[in-house]
């Protein structure tokens, strides 16, 4: 993993037990990990009364690089030995790789969730709603007796902001058709998944 | 139920018993060809020259014929109530007969075009599937994430357009599931009575 050199001297600073004691490292840590995975975390998250005494540069430094580097190691999917091979490059003591791991293993799967989750993609289909009607009459023309269904999409955005929908007509031959497709599809899947 | 024919519109079909009944089949060719192309004025020109009338007469005939195809096949008339409401205009039992046979022959297609002319919402035309699966991405490597990806074809008024969606599998056996529920409705006690009573 390429890391900065920015997070090497934040590291550095976390590793010596001279700036940062136990209490203080485990702190740290824990803070680092609540700031990327709990959506209500802001900058309070450093404000815990173990952590006063130490210069607020130094508490921001360590706190930016402890996320970056274990936002690389989710996004590589880093091992146990490729953490540990970093963190001793950056003379942390058997101890704190330790902690380190163990609170990276209970983070890891929040984390693999939240990188996967950003990106972009197509418009994504999130429901489906359908109305039945049977038509009588327009204004154009007269007994027509005919059933036809009204379905509609729900889509999702990359962004979640937006909830479009897509709406169409149809009768009853081309829902046959739909769901006929739709099903194909979903039988190749079964059998792409037990291959 | 008869048809109301106004006077100006009896006026205008007050040319057809003056020319042969071949010109008048060919005017309900004509009349028909307009309703599925939209009118060509040219084509009254060239008829109005040819039986040594004007233009606008021609017209007239045309228009007065393509008024009562698609007022019949717009209210579905029997072939009695046809037959009643063009007798009001005096023609010829060969004439009467022309028109009729005229009606019945295009009432089908006429009522198609017809269909086309109701508020319209985009109706569905076809679809196209693939299945994907992202193996990775610039956040997260290493990943095994299954998705379907549709294209949808729908119609609005003639214009053809396609919408490019994705999504996951779960959510498209959910899809499955609910327009099978969809489909089911019409065969339930319910809708059948509904269709067999509303005729």
């Amino acid at each position: 993993m390429e890391l900065s050199e920015f997070v090497q001297k934040g590291f550095q600073l976390l590793a010596d037990p001279g700036s940062f004691d136990s209490n203080a490292f485990t702190l740290l840590l824990r803070a680092a990990f609540q700031s990327l995975l709990d959506a209500q975390a802001d900058e309070a998250v450093l404000d815990h009364p173990d952590l006063k005494h130490i210069d607020p540069v130094v508490l921001k430094h360590c706190h930016a690089a402890a996320a970056t580097y274990i936002l690389e190691a989710g996004k590589q999917r880093a091992d146990k030995s490729t953490l540990s091979t970093y963190l001793e490059d950056c003379k942390f003591d058997r101890e704190r790789i330790e902690l380190f791991c163990t609170e990276y293993q209970n983070n890891k799967n929040s984390l693999e969730i939240l990188l996967g989750s950003i990106g972009r993609s197509l418009p994504h289909i999130i429901d489906v709603s359908w109305r039945l009607e049977y038509q009588i009459k327009t204004s154009q023309l007269h007994k027509m007796y005919r059933p036809a269904y009204l379905v509609t999409l729900n889509i999702e955005n990359t962004d979640s902001q937006s909830h479009p929908e897509i709406s169409f007509s149809c009768n009853m031959e081309q829902l046959q058709d739909l769901v006929g497709k739709l099903k194909d599809a979903s039988k190749s899947l079964e059998r792409a998944t037990q291959l | 139920m008869l048809l109301d024919l106004s006077e100006e519109h009896k006026e205008h079909l007050a040319f057809l018993p003056q020319v042969d009944s071949s010109v008048v089949a060919e005017f309900g060719r004509i009349a028909v060809e307009f309703l599925r192309r939209g009118s060509n004025p040219k084509i009254y020109d060239g008829a109005a020259r040819k039986l040594n009338v004007s233009s606008d007469t021609v017209q007239h005939g045309v228009e007065g014929l393509t008024y009562l195809l698609t007022e019949s096949s717009k209210l579905m008339i029997s072939e009695l109530d046809f037959q009643d409401s063009v007798f009001v205009l005096g023609f010829s039992e060969e004439l009467n007969k022309l028109l009729l046979q005229l009606y019945l022959d295009n009432r089908k297609e006429i009522r198609t075009i017809l269909s086309e002319l109701a508020p319209d919402l985009p109706s569905y035309h076809s679809l196209e599937w693939r299945l994907d699966v992202q193996l990775a991405s610039r956040s997260l490597r290493q990943q095994i994430k299954p998705s379907v990806t549709i294209k949808l074809h729908l119609n609005q008024n003639g214009d053809h357009s396609t919408q490019v969606l994705q999504t996951d599998p779960a959510t498209l056996v959910h899809l499955v599931q609910q327009l099978e529920q969809a489909l089911e409705e019409m065969k339930t006690n319910h809708c059948r009575r509904v269709v067999r009573n509303i005729k």
